[in-house]
């Protein structure tokens, strides 16, 4: 997603260049530009320059809000980088991270072909199509934490899902999904795919809608069938789409937390425990901010090198 | 295109077999919302998928009318939560969008602000347990904790790239020349965008803003972290419907969940066309 939106975006600007050349040179509407963006400026220096400093020095010291010395006095708290030696030990934080990691991949595949398959049936007009396609879209609109008490209602041992269950298989179900350490997380699963479904599916269908009708028309004439249609005229025109939908839902899905942590609060035990629900426990019931901080600017740094690394990469592809 | 009867047929079984899955969780929760406390409080065998003795007992509960069948009493009603929910999401999409639209504006037009684009992107894209630690000490700082300004200011930064990525696209692709006529008037440039961009722009103003207050109005940890009892918001308060004798009040619960649920599916749907636009920061359009 950020990489193609920064790339229109410069497109853009090289664009408005060109319009407004003539008008914008003078002073006044340079001043005015610079008044415009000063609100939106300031709030990003507000929440990124400072908070990041003051992140920076209090992840190098034991500082935590029991210390009974202000943030600033942290310094006399310095412990040698030894919050950042523990991060590399620290084995909840691991498996955390990579808990994280198992629920996007099951996650952000399953909502991707499930989105695409609805997609490619909503491709054409067919009676009902605009009621269906709003009823599609309502599990992304509900509030993640009100998602989260429902499906927390619908997996109780004694529940709605197990009664379904029950009356398929003939046979009373009572599987305590929320209390299994490996159910639960398969019912965090199911609850972030039932949300997040229909945002690939609108996603996926605004691209499906754009790929030009007459070159399908035209392989259809030489004789491909659908599927061939579909994978050598379809999923090349949507490379793009596909790319930004897949980035959206990965980044989103790596902060996972508002659903899982009403279902599970990362139980049983650690068994849900997913990398945001980690931090928080560790910033509400440990306490101790230092470390906090030290696991934040981490996971801030790698995202970082992340990001500017896809974003060089889609770049080339661009150009090639 | 004409189709053939079987792929008719199969594309219906497929997606009323989608639409089941869609809708049975939200269906099940606005069952719950009106049963009477012994059909919400049932299990296994005994479970009603529908209510039987349909009431709005749940609701008059969370409002804090006593109800001759729930054995507790609420300490504190959900007014006030709601109340929170709205103050924090009303003002924190009005801070998004004002600083956002002038800023997509200075730089749609101007070229002002060249950073912000990649600046607010890399907003978004960190999760917001990572910053929490700095904003919760210059919160408490401030003396915003557990106060709903507290709460608009936060939600208004966290959504600002938001606001400004869908001003600036809705900007981008509005037709110059009424401004330029204006401005060849002898009108100054700021009274064009106030006094005939904005109001031209109002439409796709208010589909921004819906769509940034759906967004604030969904947060769940950035309340959970800065407010504690005061200003909590509807999903924190939600978690104090339970009691150690009844266990979870599921029936208060859902009904909560319903009233914090309507709001934005219906603005949602409202501003349909608008999402893809909204959720790829501009890149796509419907």
């Amino acid at each position: 997603m950020n990489a193609t939106a920064i790339m229109k975006h410069r497109d853009a600007a090289v664009s408005d260049g060109e319009n407004t050349a003539a008008g914008v040179t003078d002073a006044e509407a340079a001043r005015l530009g610079f008044r415009l963006t000063l609100p939106a400026q300031i709030l990003v220096l507000f929440i990124s320059a400072f908070p990041l400093l003051m992140q920076l020095y209090i992840s190098l010291t034991d500082w935590s809000p029991l210390s009974g010395i202000g943030w600033w006095s942290a310094w006399e708290l310095w412990n040698n980088f030894a919050n950042y030696t523990d991060l590399a030990a620290d084995g909840r934080f691991w498996s955390a991270l990579g808990r994280t990691a198992i629920v996007m991949l099951v996650c952000v595949p399953a909502e991707f072909l499930l989105g695409l398959a609805l997609a490619t049936l909503f491709m054409d007009e067919f009676p009902g199509k605009r009621f269906f396609y709003s009823v599609m879209l309502m599990p992304m609109m509900v509030v993640p934490a009100v998602a989260g008490y429902m499906f927390f209602m619908l997996f109780q041992s004694g529940g709605p899902v197990n009664d379904l269950l029950s009356s398929l298989t003939g046979f009373p179900v009572t599987v305590a999904w929320l209390s299994d350490p490996t159910l639960a997380l398969v019912a965090v699963m199911i609850a972030d795919i039932w949300q997040w479904t229909p945002l690939m599916f609108l996603i996926l269908l605004a691209g499906l809608v754009g790929v030009p009708e007459d070159q399908i028309k035209a392989a259809t004439l030489l004789g491909a069938n659908a599927w061939q249609r579909f994978t050598t005229i379809v999923l090349p025109k949507m490379k793009t789409i596909i790319v930004i939908a897949l980035a959206i839902r990965v980044i989103e899905n790596f902060k996972i937390f508002d659903t899982l942590y009403i279902m599970t609060g990362g139980g049983p035990g650690v068994a849900t425990e997913t990398i945001s629900v980690y931090i928080y426990k560790v910033t509400t019931q440990d306490l101790i901010w230092g470390y906090v901080a030290a696991i934040a600017l981490a996971i801030l740094v790698v995202l970082s090198v992340v990001a500017v690394l896809a974003m060089k990469r889609m770049a080339q592809g661009r150009e090639a | 295109m004409k189709r053939s009867v079987p792929f008719e047929t199969f594309r219906y079984v497929a997606i009323l077999a989608a639409l089941a899955v869609t809708l049975v969780p939200i269906l099940w929760m606005v069952s719950m919302a009106f049963k009477p406390i012994a059909e919400w409080s049932a299990t296994g065998a005994d479970l009603t998928w529908w209510p039987k003795q349909p009431t709005l007992d749940n609701f008059r509960f969370i409002f804090g009318e006593s109800t001759s069948n729930l054995i507790v009493a609420l300490d504190r009603t959900a007014a006030k939560p709601i109340a929170s929910s709205l103050l924090s999401a009303i003002f924190g999409t009005a801070i998004a969008m004002g600083a956002g639209t002038a800023a997509a504006y200075g730089l749609s037009r101007f070229g002002s602000g060249q950073n912000l684009p990649l600046a607010l992107i890399q907003l978004r894209l960190f999760p917001p347990m990572a910053v929490m630690i700095p904003v919760m000490i210059m919160w408490s700082f401030l003396n915003f904790m557990d106060s709903w300004w507290g709460l608009a200011l936060i939600y208004g930064i966290v959504t600002l790239p938001f606001a400004f990525w869908l001003m600036k696209t809705f900007f981008d692709d509005m037709p110059r020349e009424i401004e330029e006529a204006a401005l060849v008037e002898g009108c100054s440039r700021l009274r064009v965008f106030t006094r005939i961009t904005l109001p031209m722009m109002r439409a796709p103003l208010a589909s921004a803003a819906l769509f940034v207050f759906i967004l604030n109005w969904s947060d769940y940890l950035i309340a959970l972290l800065l407010t504690t009892r005061e200003w909590v918001t509807i999903p924190v308060y939600m978690a104090s419907l339970s009691s150690s004798m009844t266990g979870q009040l599921y029936g208060a619960k859902a009904a909560l969940g319903l009233i914090a649920a309507v709001p934005p599916v219906v603005m949602g749907i409202a501003i349909q066309r608008h999402l893809v636009r909204g959720l790829t920061f501009g890149a796509l359009k419907q």
